[in-house]
């Protein structure tokens, strides 16, 4: 089963890419040296950018044919820049459920996902004492709490050492895997891709 | 009462004597700004005679044409400073704000002078200062909010991409920055009706009593002056943003800035 294909895309006549299928419930690593548009790839995935040319299909409709905001419920993108509230963890967890209209969750199902996302801090910790790391596990571990179908994630492992990295792409994974959620990783890290990657795409390579 | 003093202009004259206090002390503190000096009280001079024969000729031969080509002027004038001083919005968003100003300041000043005074619109004596007053605060009202506005949109970017990954509509998400950018523009003409009387004895007020108005007409002017600027800059700030902030996402809810 395809869960997005891309066909001809151009954007902005800057990034040429090659047709792509990236499978559903797989964990899918998507590769490549900067500048070869990965975080845009992910972009055009859940319909924040257009493409200039081309399509991209999700489950098999045209992206265009969804409601934009319910497909990016259903297509949670985590992106490279973490926003937290100047709040705490607990409050950051509510301020979010209330932008998406949701009744916030209580503190042990955030205890839940923020000990998958590697986070075991107390909810009352005030993010803007958080380390850049210990945002962005937290960042992440809100977004998987809204269980979305699809998550796509920018570099999730950017600012964490190598042992929290694969703790976090590891429980991740294992997560995503038994709530049938397909995951699409963009990283630069090879030795991370080799270890829980499906599948790899790599992109620019070939065509440089 | 007693009309007001006529200046003769060798008494005149004698006022710009205070600039050369000025001169001094700068000279004494090494400010290397006489140049500006002159060139702003020469610039003064010569913008303000020539207002004032402008404001003669019109009142000697009052015609409506003349006070529409005035107010006409005046709103263009205002919109392009609050355009020059907001670099960078979109196309749409200049409209929408241009189409504020004008609209909020026109409909204050018609209501103003039309309902409360009493008066044809097209009478100069009233409508060109009154409304030279309504358009020069709805100018600072807007540029004002319009500068918190783009300003904290673009300090809180990483929070706008956040939420709209999130599948926030766009209109959630940015709706908190207009009210706290209408607030941020609101504040100033607010917190100056605490000290009205007391620090300060406003300007319109001053004039009308130097020139022999009674102190409880100048009053009564000054209140409904300062209600009329408070309401022009909260409607035309309101209007800008409320109708600006929509430019800024298409219809597949992407930011487009």
């Amino acid at each position: 089963m395809t869960l997005f294909t891309l066909k001809n895309i151009n954007y902005l006549d800057i990034l040429q890419y090659p047709d792509l299928a990236i499978p559903a419930d797989k964990t899918t690593f998507l590769c490549g040296e900067s500048g070869t548009g990965k975080s845009t790839l992910l972009r055009l995935c859940n319909g924040t950018l257009t493409p200039t040319s081309g399509e991209v299909a999700y489950s098999g409709k045209p992206i265009e044919t969804y409601n934009p905001c319910l497909l990016r419920r259903e297509v949670l993108l985590v992106g490279q820049s973490v926003y937290l509230f100047d709040l705490s963890i607990a409050d950051n967890f509510k301020e979010y459920y209330t932008y998406r209209d949701l009744p916030a969750p209580d503190a042990e199902t955030m205890r839940v996902y923020l000990d998958i996302c590697a986070a075991p801090f107390a909810l009352d910790s005030m993010c803007n004492t958080l380390s850049g790391g210990e945002r962005q596990r937290v960042f992440l571990a809100i977004h998987l709490s809204l269980r979305p179908k699809v998550l796509l994630l920018d570099e999730p492992s950017s600012a964490l050492d190598e042992k929290t990295a694969e703790t976090l792409i590891g429980n991740v994974k294992a997560y995503c895997a038994s709530e049938r959620i397909s995951l699409v990783i963009v990283s630069h890290d090879k030795g991370l891709a080799a270890m829980y990657a499906d599948d790899i795409i790599i992109l620019g390579g070939a065509e440089a | 009462m007693n009309d007001i003093i006529q200046l003769n202009l060798a008494q005149f004259a004698l006022i710009y004597l205070l600039l050369i206090v000025v001169l001094a002390i700068m000279k004494k503190c090494k400010i290397n700004q006489t140049r500006l000096l002159l060139v702003a009280s020469l610039r003064m001079t010569v913008q303000l005679v020539l207002a004032g024969l402008i404001l003669t000729y019109m009142f000697e031969n009052p015609h409506p044409v003349f006070t529409v080509a005035y107010i006409v002027l005046m709103t263009g004038f205002a919109i392009h400073m609050v355009l020059r001083r907001n670099r960078g919005l979109n196309l749409r968003f200049q409209l929408i704000a241009g189409m504020s100003l004008a609209a909020s300041g026109i409909a204050v000043v018609c209501f103003f002078i039309m309902a409360v005074v009493g008066v044809s619109i097209f009478n100069p004596q009233y409508t060109i200062p009154i409304s030279g007053m309504i358009l020069g605060n709805a100018l600072t009202g807007v540029s004002l909010g319009l500068k918190a506005f783009t300003e904290s949109i673009a300090a809180h970017r990483p929070r706008i991409d956040a939420l709209i990954n999130m599948g926030v509509t766009p209109h959630k998400i940015l709706r908190p920055f207009v009210n706290s950018a209408l607030e941020t523009a609101l504040l100033p003409t607010l917190n100056s009706m605490l000290g009205m009387g007391i620090i300060s004895l406003p300007g319109m007020m001053t004039g009308q009593i130097l020139s022999g108005t009674l102190p409880m007409t100048a009053i009564f002017y000054q209140i409904a002056i300062i209600i009329a600027i408070s309401t022009v800059s909260c409607l035309a700030v309101f209007c800008s943003l409320f109708f600006g902030y929509r430019t800024l996402y298409n219809e597949r809810c992407q930011i487009v800035g």
